[in-house]
Order: C-alpha cells, then structure tokens, then sequence
C-alpha cells in the first residue's frame, strides 16, 4: 500500500530549477533513502512534501489525501514527522519539556488555555518513554542548548516521534554525529520502523549506512531522479555510478 | 483650486517630505547595517537642532548660518560614535528587545540632559536675512527657507547614492545590509563598519535637526514626535530600505499637507492608517524584505537559567500566601497616600503581567498595550457616564471590549515578526489614541471623561457594597487583580502556556509539532489584551477620571519597562517592576524634575548589567546557592511522574 506519493513535483527559486518533475512513491512501513549531491534538492524535496515550501506545479499525496500546499501543521496533524538538516529544537527548554510540548501538541491538551496541568502525569511517563528510546532519558532535566550535537539530533528525533506520525522524514538524521553515535541512531530507527510499521525517508551522505538500511533508494541529481530503485539496482546503475557513486561503490 | 495655491501646498509637503527624508534615511540605514531601530533617532535630531541654535547664538553668528549647518551634524556625529561605541556595541549579540530598551533610554537621558543645558522652554533658531524672506512663485507666496530645505533634501540624497555606489564603504555598505552572514563571512571589519554607519545616521539625523529647527522650534522631548513619524515612513517603506524611505517620506508629507486641508481634525490618524493600510497588504513595507530570523546567541541562552530556575525549588505556600495576607492587612494601618499607591501598583501589575505573557512568554514584542488599556477605561468611562451601566457590569465589559479590539488588531499583527510586530501593533495603538484625542463627540477629546460614577456594587440582591472610598477601592481592585493575575499565572503554566514558550523558542519547530502558531499568537494577544482593558477599566474606577493621554505609544512603553526591571523571563518580575517603576515614579517625581533620566540611567544599567531584571538575578543566584549546597538537583516533575 503506498502511503506516500509525489508526483510530477517542479520547484523553481528564481531561475534554479531545484527540481524538476520529480516522482516519489513509497510505501508503508518502507526505509526510502533519497541520496543526491549537495544541492541535488533533497531538503527542498523534504520542504515541499511537508507544507514549507509550495510547489510549483506537481503534487503530494499522503495516504490517499492531497496535501499540496497545507501549512507544516496541518500536514503533521496528518501524520507526518520531520527533523531537520540543521538541528531545530527548543534550546532554552529542557530535554523533558521539548518532548512534553510535542506530546501536548499531539494529545490536543495544549489548545485550552485554561486546561490545568493535570495530564501532566500521564504526559510525563510519555516523555520519559520517549525519552528512553533515543537513549535521552538520563539527561531529561537538561537545557536542550548544552547537549552535545549528537544528543540534540536524537532529541530532534524524539520531538518528532512524540506525534507518533506514520511516516517519518529525516533530512540527515547522522549528520556531524560520530560513527558510533551514527550506528546507534540507525539501529534506533530501524527498531522503530520495524516494531511500529513506522514509513521512513531519510536523506544521508554516508553510503554505509544508505545502503545498510534503506529498501529502496531514489537519487537526486541537480534537481531531477536519476535512478530509483532497489540498493542492488541503484549499485548496478551505470548512470549513478558516473554521476554520483562513481568510486565510492566500486572500491567495495 | 489655482496654481498659486498647488504652489505653495506641493512646496510645503515637499518641505515636509525633506524633513522627513533626512531623519528616516539614516533610520534604515542604521537599521539596514546594524540591525537596531533607533530610538534615539529622534533625540539625536534634536540634538542636531539645539548644536544649531547654540553655534548660531555663540559662536558663529546668524552670519555663519551655512557653516552652522555643517559643524551642528558633525557634533551629533561625535556623539553618536560615543553611543556607539561605549554602550550599543556591547548588545548586539543580545535579543532585539534589549538593543530598543537601550536605544529608549537613551531617549530619556538625553531629553532631559537638554533639559538641564538648554532649559526647559521653546527656543527658536534665528535665520540670516537672506533666508528669512518669501518669493512670489506661480502668483504663491513661498518661504525661501522652504526652497532650501527643498533643494538641499534631494542633494543629500543625491549624495547618499553617490556614496552607496559609488564608492568602496558604500558598497560594503549595502552588501552588508542585504546580506550580513556573508559580510561576514568576506571578512568585513564590522565593528568599525557599526561605527561609521551608526554615525552616519546620525549625521543625517542632525542635518534634519539642524535644518527643521529654524523652520519649527526646538525644546526637550520633540524627538519624541519625530521618531514616531520617522518609524511610520521607513516602516511604510521597508526597513532598512533607502528608497523605500524617500517614498514614505514623501507620501507622509504628502498626506499630511492634505490631511490638513481634507480633515484637519483626523490628519495624525491619516497617517497611522496609512501604515496600517501599507502593512496589510505588504506586510514588510513597500520596499522591504521578510527579515532573517535571528538565531539565538550564547547569551541568550545563558538567561534560560532564569526560567528553569523556579521549578527546582517549589516555595512553600506560606512563602507564596504571606505577602497576600500583608497586603490584605495594609489598609488598616496606612493612610490614603499608601492605599491609592498600591492600588496603582497593582492595577500597572495586572498589565505588566499580561504584557509579559507576550514578551516573555511568547516572544511578542507588543508595543501597543496602551491601546486595550484605553479601550478598557473607555468602556468603563462611557458607560458609567452616558448610558448608566453599574460599577460591576461596566467593569466586566472593559475586558471584553478590549478582547474584541484585540481580536482585530491582532488579526493583523501575527502575521508579522520582531520590529515589525512591534510597530504595527503601535501604528494601531497610535490610530487609536488620535480617534480618542479628537473625537470629542465621543469621546470627550482631549478633555477625557470625568466625573466617573462608581456606583455600589450589588450581587444578586445582596445589599449595595460601596467602593467609593480609598481603602474599599484598594480591596476591590487587590481582589481583581488577585484573581487575574492567579488566572494568567494558571494559563502561562498550562499546556497553552508552554506552547506559547515553544513558539517563543522556535516558531518553525513549533509548527512542526502540528501547532497553528498564528493562531496560538492570535489567541495570547487576546488574553493579554483582555487583561490590560482590565487593568484599564479598574483605573477608570479608581481615578474616576481619565483622558487620551493614557492611550499615548509611550504608555505603552511602561510594562515594557516594568518587564525588563522585574526580569523577562520570570512570572512575577514584571510584577516586582511594576512595583520599581511606580514606586520610583511617586518618590522622584515629587523630589526631582529629572525622573525621566532616572529612569533611563536605570534602563541603561540594567539593559547592560543585569538583562534578566531583579528577579532574574535572584532567582540565578539562589540557584546556585542552593545548587552548591546540594538541596536541589531534580525537577519537581520527577516526583509526579515517577
Ligand atoms: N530558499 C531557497 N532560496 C533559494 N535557493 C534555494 C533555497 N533553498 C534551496 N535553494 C537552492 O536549491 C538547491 C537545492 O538545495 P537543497 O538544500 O534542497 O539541496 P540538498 O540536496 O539538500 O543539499 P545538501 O546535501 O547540501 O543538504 C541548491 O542550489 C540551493 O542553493
Ligand atoms: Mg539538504
């Protein structure tokens, strides 16, 4: 069952055609890489499906709906969760109360200005479930602005798992995080995928770990698909191993 | 309508336009370079006109007019360097409602600085001879003064483009305000670039100043008037745009040279409503750019100390409870002056706070409070007097009146962040405050309202409870400011309330949890303006009085104030700046005329030294202390949650 699907997506900012008619069709409980050089368009790609940016024509349908052009929280309320190539969080608030406000968001608590903090001990044992996951539960109390690079992202993914989406996107989840800390944050969202059905499109400039993880792999070249496919087919692919790969596979 | 009265009513907007141009072209270009909307902007104009009348007078005579025209800037230009260096350059990496503060302080010292040197009075500037005569232009009769202003205002633009692209600084000049990172990242001495440019700005300030103040007058305070209108023209015209600043200069002058003739008594809401008009439909002004969103600096998030800080001790309720019952007691051993005092307090308390539900909270800085403060007394005022509403019943309406009021303006405003929030929330404060000062059908004018009855209460059968006198009304004000101020504390800690903080921190991220962050601002502008008519119904009531004046932009400068005395981001710091600000009002007022540099030489040390407030700094310090100590590690939650 295909649960996300772009089609015929064009983007343009003055004359840089950051993509140009580009598909995308993923299916449920999928791990879809979309790889690409830098300035390919895969965060401009991430910004579109998730209601940042308005295409120009083309348009994104999320399980069975139309999302085109929504604003980021309508999209979210959907089912969709996103992190960020740069880290975005909220650093002058703990570690506890940056998962506590997504989950407020989600459970629909936060709209009445009069609600009192009752459900805040329910929510509590949430964050610190959450928190658990990502392996942040120890460090709950702490300002979000003093952990390390690789702790805020996890935090990023836990904020982003708080509204328990159904398909999850993150733009470099890995990026700047050390090989160890990589590892860990992959086989965290492998588990995830795998034990809650979780959709994942990830974008990542580590190969390894591209094609250790991902079951199909769509590349993103000065805007437009290249190749989209299996990781054995996008291997096998002559024109992404001249316009991209190139000696990366083939030293292997 | 006959060419020689178009001559002279298209000369004199463009008389106007100039002054206009010269002041708000150094406005946004200061603000183009630095990233500071300067409130001192207009201070230093003033400063251009007084080195003028005092050069002319003292040293070079009438004679030396033209020579006085270049050395008055060039001393503002000194000043400026002064400020610049010694105060503005060691806040830039703070948030921008510190570098305002500063900039207003700046305002208030120098006001009353010129107070002391040059005296309190008007003082006019004598022109040469040849100067002061007319000509006969197209059978109208025009100031010659007139045709130099006209003349010399287009050459220094002409001037100012020449330098912008021609020469090398210019160029670096306008890389820098249309891209700072990569300024930066080209290696551009930025600190002496702020220099030059902030007294540059300055240098076209006091050229204004200099040339407006043998055309008009000059004395203490006419900065204020001139900065608010050099706001609206580089608002309307973009910040930190050149062309959009001639545009908005020459479509204010314009429209008020018409104003005067079409509708002389609403010219000054024309103008308000032009900005507000301009800004609907583009919100970042004719010419502007939506503004990068800052990120937030080392500094800053050092102060996030301050918030966290409360939740690790929880006070004991008696602590909380004690000063309740103090003030409940205070009536009965002090005298009028203490109960009308605390009354006051109490009533500036109710709107610091719900102003800080904005600023601290949400990350809004609102400059028009004033604006549901005066809808609220209004409410009260008129209704009381011309339509016989009870005490009760009037008051209950004051904030929703305010909230409907609210509900408009800030329609508008969310769609706008930072400095332009701020000033279209004070264009719409200042149409506001010019209906009420001249619509005298309704609202008394300038006169205001007086005589408001109070009348006794009754609930519901129950006997007519009379809060006609001094003590009975500080209850009755201490019991509904007690109970607003418990209801906003519950909304700042509720789910609500830390979305707000959420969006504050990071509106994107915050919309990525599936918040409508518009809407969530929308909806704490409403409160907050409910609050404030509140606090503006009670002081009705309790003044029995009131006039336009408390509608005024620089009413709203007050829970600003309060706000950054007490500590942004704490709950009770605009509550404890309430009681700063008043208290210090009331004591220096009658002991000294200098309350206004008082107040900013407490801003400026503040601003510079203690930017939490008074609370904040307690709170970080008993953090601390108590950290050392080891009797607080975990949050309070764990205790629930676990
Ligand atoms: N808001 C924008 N305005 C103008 N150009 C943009 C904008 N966002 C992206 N671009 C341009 O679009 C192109 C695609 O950028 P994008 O960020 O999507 O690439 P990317 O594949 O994510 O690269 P990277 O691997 O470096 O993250 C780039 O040339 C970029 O400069
Ligand atoms: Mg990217």
């Amino acid at each position: 069952m295909v649960i996300l699907e772009v089609r015929k997506v064009v983007k343009s900012f003055g004359g840089l055609r950051a993509l140009q008619d580009v598909d995308l069709s993923v299916a449920k409980g999928e791990i879809r890489a979309v790889i690409g050089p830098n300035g390919a368009g895969k965060s401009t790609l991430f910004n579109v499906m998730t209601g940042l940016l308005a295409p120009d024509t083309g348009n994104v349908v999320f399980d069975g709906e139309p999302i085109t052009g929504l604003p980021p929280h309508r999209i979210i309320r959907k089912g969709i969760g996103r992190s960020f190539q740069i880290t975005n969080i909220f650093p002058r608030m703990s570690v506890f109360e940056n998962v506590q406000a997504a989950l407020f968001s989600h459970h629909g608590t936060s709209r009445n200005p009069l609600s009192l903090a009752r459900g805040f001990t329910r929510i509590g044992e949430e964050v610190l479930g959450i928190l658990e996951q990502v392996g942040l539960a120890e460090k709950y109390d702490l300002s979000a602005s003093v952990l390390s690079h690789g702790d805020q992202k996890r935090l990023e993914i836990a904020i982003s798992l708080a509204s328990r989406p159904k398909l999850l996107m993150l733009d470099e989840p890995t990026a700047g995080m050390s090989r160890f800390e990589s590892r860990e944050t992959v086989a965290l969202l492998q588990k995830i995928s795998r034990e809650q059905g979780l959709t994942l499109i990830f974008t990542e400039h580590d190969m390894d770990i591209v094609f250790a993880i991902s079951e199909k792999i769509m590349v993103l070249q000065q805007g437009a698909v290249i190749a989209d496919g299996t990781p054995a087919e996008i291997k096998a692919n002559p024109e992404v191993r001249k316009a991209y790969l190139g000696e990366e596979v083939t030293e292997k | 309508m006959d060419l020689s009265f178009l001559t002279v009513q298209v000369l004199s907007a463009l008389r106007q336009a100039a002054f206009l141009f010269l002041i708000s072209s150094g406005l946004t270009l200061i603000f183009g370079v630095l990233n500071i909307l300067n409130f001192a902007h207009g201070a230093l104009y003033m400063l251009g006109a007084y080195f003028m009348y005092w050069i002319t007078l003292y040293i070079v005579g009438t004679g030396g007019f033209l020579l006085a025209l270049v050395l008055a800037p060039l001393g503002v230009a000194l000043i400026a360097a002064v400020i610049e260096t010694g105060l503005l350059r060691r806040i830039y990496m703070q948030e921008e409602i510190y570098q305002l503060l500063l900039t207003y302080a700046l305002v208030l010292i120098i006001d009353d600085l010129a107070k002391i040197v040059f005296g309190p009075e008007f003082k006019s500037i004598p022109k040469p001879d040849v100067l002061s005569g007319s000509v006969t232009l197209f059978g109208g009769t025009v100031p010659v003064y007139t045709l130099l202003v006209v003349i010399l205002a287009p050459a220094v633009a002409l001037l100012l483009w020449y330098l912008l692209h021609r020469t090398k600084t210019g160029k670096v000049v306008r890389a820098t305000s249309s891209d700072r990172e990569m300024a930066d990242a080209l290696g551009i001495n930025m600190s002496a670039l702020f220099t030059l440019v902030f007294a540059f700005g300055a240098i076209l300030a006091g050229l204004g100043g200099a040339l407006a103040g043998p055309a008009r007058t000059v004395f203490p305070g006419v900065g204020t008037e001139v900065i608010i209108e050099s706001f609206v023209v580089v608002v309307i015209g973009g910040l930190g745009n050149l062309w959009g600043a001639l545009i908005g200069s020459i479509l204010i002058g314009s429209l008020e040279t018409v104003g005067i003739i079409v509708f002389p008594e609403f010219e000054m809401s024309l103008i308000y409503l032009l900005m507000v008009a301009v800004l609907v439909v583009r919100p970042w002004g004719l010419f502007g750019r939506p503004l990068k969103v800052k990120a937030l600096s080392e500094k800053n998030l050092a102060m996030e100390a301050q918030e966290i800080s409360p939740v690790h001790f929880s006070v004991h309720p008696a602590v909380r409870w004690a000063p309740l019952l103090l003030l409940l007691l205070v009536p009965l051993v002090t005298g009028r002056f203490y109960q009308y005092l605390l009354s006051q307090i109490f009533i500036a308390s109710l709107m610091a706070v719900a102003f800080n539900l904005l600023l601290g909270t949400t990350g809004l800085l609102s400059f028009g409070q004033a604006a549901f403060f005066g809808v609220g007394a209004y409410t009260v005022g008129l209704l009381a007097t011309k339509a016989g509403f009870g005490t009760l019943p009037a008051l209950f309406l004051s904030p929703v009146t305010a909230a409907a009021a609210a509900a408009v303006i800030g329609f508008f405003c969310v769609r706008l962040s930072g400095v332009h929030f701020a000033m279209l929330t004070l264009a719409f404060g200042q149409l506001i405050f010019t209906v009420a000062y001249k619509w005298y059908g309704f609202t008394g004018g300038d006169n205001g309202i007086q005589g408001i009855p109070v009348k006794p209460i009754s609930i519901g059968g129950l006997a007519g409870i009379d809060i006609g006198s001094n003590q009975a009304m500080y209850y009755f004000v201490l019991l509904v400011v007690g109970l607003s101020v418990g209801l906003i504390r519950r909304i700042r800690s509720s789910p609500f309330g830390a979305t707000l903080k959420a969006i504050r921190e990071n509106g994107q991220r915050a919309s990525y949890l599936g918040v409508n962050v518009k809407l969530y601002q929308w909806t704490v502008f409403v409160i907050a303006g409910a609050f404030t008519g509140l606090a503006g119904g009670l002081y009705a009531l309790m003044e029995k009085a009131i006039s336009p004046e408390i509608i005024h932009w620089t009413k709203s400068a007050e829970p600003v104030f309060m706000t950054i005395i007490g500590g942004i981001y704490t709950f009770v710091g605009p509550a404890v700046g309430a009681v700063v600000y008043i208290v210090l009002n009331s004591y220096l007022v009658a002991w000294t005329e200098k309350w206004a540099l008082v107040l900013g030489l407490v801003l400026l040390t503040l601003v510079l030294l203690l930017p939490g407030g008074v609370v904040g700094f307690v709170n970080e310090k008993a953090r601390q202390i108590l950290g050392k100590s080891g009797c607080i590690r975990r949050w309070s939650f764990s205790k629930s949650a676990k």
